[in-house]
């Protein structure tokens, strides 16, 4: 009896120790698709093979993302490995939920693209002061063109050569015929819908939003001018009457579906025009350039980057989890089923990424001299402007209920303020500068 | 946290006072008579205590804890900074530019939703008061959409409204009754017609069901009598069906208020609000608040803002309609 409960006492013990010794991390991914899904579930199990960690798989759709992530971040429950937008680094960095992740990078920097090193990370070192995420695969805008319609209406669109906005806008007005059901854009009139026109306004300044003392370089006439242009293109009829609540999946489901004949997008968009359009009805073109100086004004990022929590248990691991995921063979992978560029120097030359591949455009964009990345709307935390603010003044304009400037104005005021509260809490901050690659 | 574990021993030390009070109320004990008065009084507030207690548990938390929030800059993106704020949170909420044209809109949204829902829901109950032949497989039909999620219905509406590809729309243009596509969800006034529509189609069934079961409760000799007596369909209608039917209908009419101003999963799902807030009503700003800004303090305050408008509202329905006197005859 005795050796009897002694055994299974032995036993339960040496159970407990192998569960204690078993590394199990948890990961979100915050866009998560069936596609996605297949993907992360598979490399996990590779993962588990090569380490013996564990990974569970834990999903939010995009929508209901932040929320998630800021109660989970409250209540100090974040998974270990989290695919985080680069719009909320400014709240999670604030509030301390995501670690810095230099000293795991080291000297493995190298391997990365000048995309991810000149770009990704030299902001984050110039906004919050470290590196917190490796990119899941590099993202950048292009213009999204029904080759067809432009055909038919004359428009001689060359990749290469490339075009000025006043040749997109021109653009747009030429591929509207409404007694064919054919508008223009797909015009982005709700969530999100300031983030190109930023871009826009921009280029009108070189790519920068501030001052060094942090007023805000969008308070002229000039930029009055250039959000009505804009905006002219919803008021004109170029786009449908309904797209003043469009988001990202209204538009590509309009531009995909047949009734817009362009769509500002990032290359992501490339994967869903590949799967449900024919070749000779889509072609990309590179973001306009700027009707001032000629350059190409466009915002580089990764999507889902991965970073890790600060309430994770095994940074260590999670570490190791992130370099799996973003080893050459596992990222390329990746970014083809998510339109993504890869972000390893070793995975450059595949043919898929060349001039005559889906992603020549944005490829094409990031080797122009020309182009340069713009300023992000700020270090600070905006999320709630860009939930609601920053296209509902826009939405008062298009509905008639105040005019261009008040609508432009009251965003870039509140824009402004927070940039000299920012600049006044944080002695020896300075305002981010426009970053060119080469 | 400590809060919570303090409320709950709370709660469990009312909840024993309670138990003993029962006890020695419930105990045989001598029957002296003034003994026996008080156990009398003590009577309907002892059957309500079970209930008293579990709402304390389940909402007294969550009610106290939002009222102190509102009074408290509380933002679950900087939780270190909580502090008491005083008034600022209502300041702040009736300085929003918008903040009229939302109350606006959530008065318009019940008023209309409450009437629209209980005149269809009255008729059809009526109509279902009568025999004809298939009347269960009818009824079973027409009280489906209760039975829908909110969610459902309202991805029904969105996309039946979609201002290109809707079928509203395109039945309409074949109708010849409308020229061009209306861009329902994108039009200041439409947006918010439709969130209603789904509303009112959404709560047909309920009042149909509650209206249905009080009218076949009315005796059939009275109406009998009334046909002796040689009264008249809408004499009957007033003061026999009406009287009959109204503690019902006051309590549905209440009920469907409260549900109707609290709920915010049809304006979410079919306009978000929008455009420009001109279908946001209290409780769908509310939810934006807390969950797009996380500004938990100022979407605290909007939730005190709305209960109180609430508690009004049921004291002077109460008196108006002169509940306690209801169903006497």
């Amino acid at each position: 009896m005795v050796i009897a409960m002694l055994a299974i006492m032995t036993l339960a013990f040496a159970g407990a120790s192998a569960e204690k010794q078993e590394t199990k991390l948890r990961f979100i991914d915050v866009s998560p698709s069936p596609t996605r899904q297949e993907y992360f579930t598979n490399t996990f199990d590779k993962f588990k093979q090569e380490t013996g960690i564990t990974v569970v798989y834990e999903s939010v759709p995009w929508d209901d993302a932040a929320n998630k992530l800021t109660v989970l971040g409250a209540s100090n429950q974040l998974p270990d490995v989290m695919t985080t937008w680069a719009g909320w680094l400014g709240q999670f960095t604030e509030a301390g939920w995501v670690v810095p992740l230099s000293d795991y990078i080291g000297s493995t920097k190298g391997e990365y693209a000048s995309t991810v090193t000149e770009l990704v990370w030299k902001a984050e070192q110039e906004l919050y002061g470290n590196i917190y995420t490796i990119p899941d695969g590099m993202m950048v805008k292009g213009v999204f063109v029904r080759k067809d319609w432009a055909k038919e209406v004359g428009l001689n669109l060359n990749m290469k050569k490339g075009w000025t906005y006043a040749e997109y806008f021109d653009a747009v007005y030429k591929l509207t015929d409404p007694s064919k059901n054919r508008y223009g854009t797909s015009f982005r009139g709700s969530r999100g819908a300031f983030d190109p026109l930023f871009v826009y306004l921009e280029s009108l300044n070189g790519g920068s939003a501030y001052a060094a003392d942090g007023s805000s370089l969008m308070k002229d006439q000039e930029a009055v001018d250039a959000y009505k242009k804009w905006m002219g293109l919803y008021l004109d009829g170029c786009a449908p009457k309904d797209a003043i609540n469009w988001g990202f999946v209204e538009m590509v489901d309009n531009f995909c579906g047949g009734l817009t004949g362009t769509l500002i997008n990032d290359s992501e968009v490339a994967a869903t025009a590949l799967a449900n359009m024919k070749d000779e009805q889509w072609m990309v073109m590179p973001m306009p350039r700027s009707d001032k100086d000629g350059k190409i004004y466009n915002t580089v990022n990764s999507p889902y980057a991965y970073s890790i929590s600060s309430s994770s248990k095994n940074k260590d691991a999670a570490w190791k989890l992130i370099e799996f995921l973003t080893r050459p063979d596992n990222n390329i992978e990746y970014c083809k089923l998510t339109g993504l560029i890869p972000i390893k120097t070793a995975v450059g030359d595949d043919p898929f990424y060349g001039p005559n591949g889906p992603y020549a455009a944005f490829v094409q964009q990031l080797n122009d001299p020309a182009m340069v990345v713009p300023v992000a709307f700020g270090p600070f935390n905006y999320t709630d402007m860009h939930q609601g603010m920053m296209h509902e003044e826009m939405q008062k304009y298009l509905l008639g209920r105040q005019d261009a400037q008040t609508s432009l104005f009251n965003v870039v005021n509140e824009l402004e303020k927070r940039m000299k509260a920012y600049l006044a809490e944080n002695p020896g901050s300075a305002v981010e500068q426009p970053k060119g690659l080469l | 946290m400590v809060l919570v574990v303090l409320y709950i021993i709370g709660v469990g030390v009312v909840c024993a006072l309670g138990m003993v009070f029962i006890r020695r109320h419930t105990k045989g004990r001598p029957t002296a008579l003034s003994n026996l008065a008080a156990q009398r009084k003590a009577e309907p507030y002892l059957f309500l205590l079970p209930t008293m207690l579990l709402l304390l548990l389940m909402f007294g938390y969550p009610l106290i804890n939002s009222f102190l929030m509102a009074f408290q800059s509380y933002k679950l993106t900087a939780p270190t900074k909580i502090r008491f704020n005083g008034l600022e949170n209502f300041q702040k909420l009736f300085s929003e530019t918008d903040i009229w044209l939302i109350i606006k809109n959530s008065f318009i949204y019940v008023v209309v939703s409450v009437a629209g829902q209980f005149l269809l829901g009255m008729t059809l109950a009526m109509a279902l008061n009568k025999q004809f032949p298939f009347r269960g497989l009818y009824q079973a039909l027409v009280f489906l959409p209760w039975s829908f999620s909110a969610f459902v219905i309202g991805l029904m509406h969105r996309w039946s409204f979609n201002g290109e590809y809707g079928v509203v729309n395109d039945l309409l243009m074949k109708l010849q009754l409308i020229g061009t596509k209306i861009a329902w969800l994108g039009t200041p006034g439409f947006s918010l017609a439709v969130v209603i529509m789904a509303m009112i189609w959404m709560g047909i069934p309920f009042f149909a069901i509650m209206i249905l079961a009080a009218l076949q409760s009315i005796p059939a000799d009275v109406y009998e009598a009334s046909y002796i007596d040689g009264c008249g369909p809408l004499r009957r209608f007033s003061k026999i069906t009406l009287p009959y039917i109204k503690p019902t209908v006051i309590v549905t009419i209440l009920l469907r208020t409260i549900w109707i101003f609290n709920s915010f999963d049809l304006i979410v799902v079919i306009t978000n609000g929008g455009p420009a807030n001109y279908s946001q009503t209290l409780p769908s700003y509310m939810y934006t608040k807390a969950f797009s800004s996380y500004d938990f303090g100022l979407a605290s305050a909007l939730g005190v803002l709305l209960m109180t408008v609430l508690v009004l509202y049921v004291t002077v329905f109460l008196k108006a309609t002169n509940y306690n006197k209801a169903g006497n005859f």
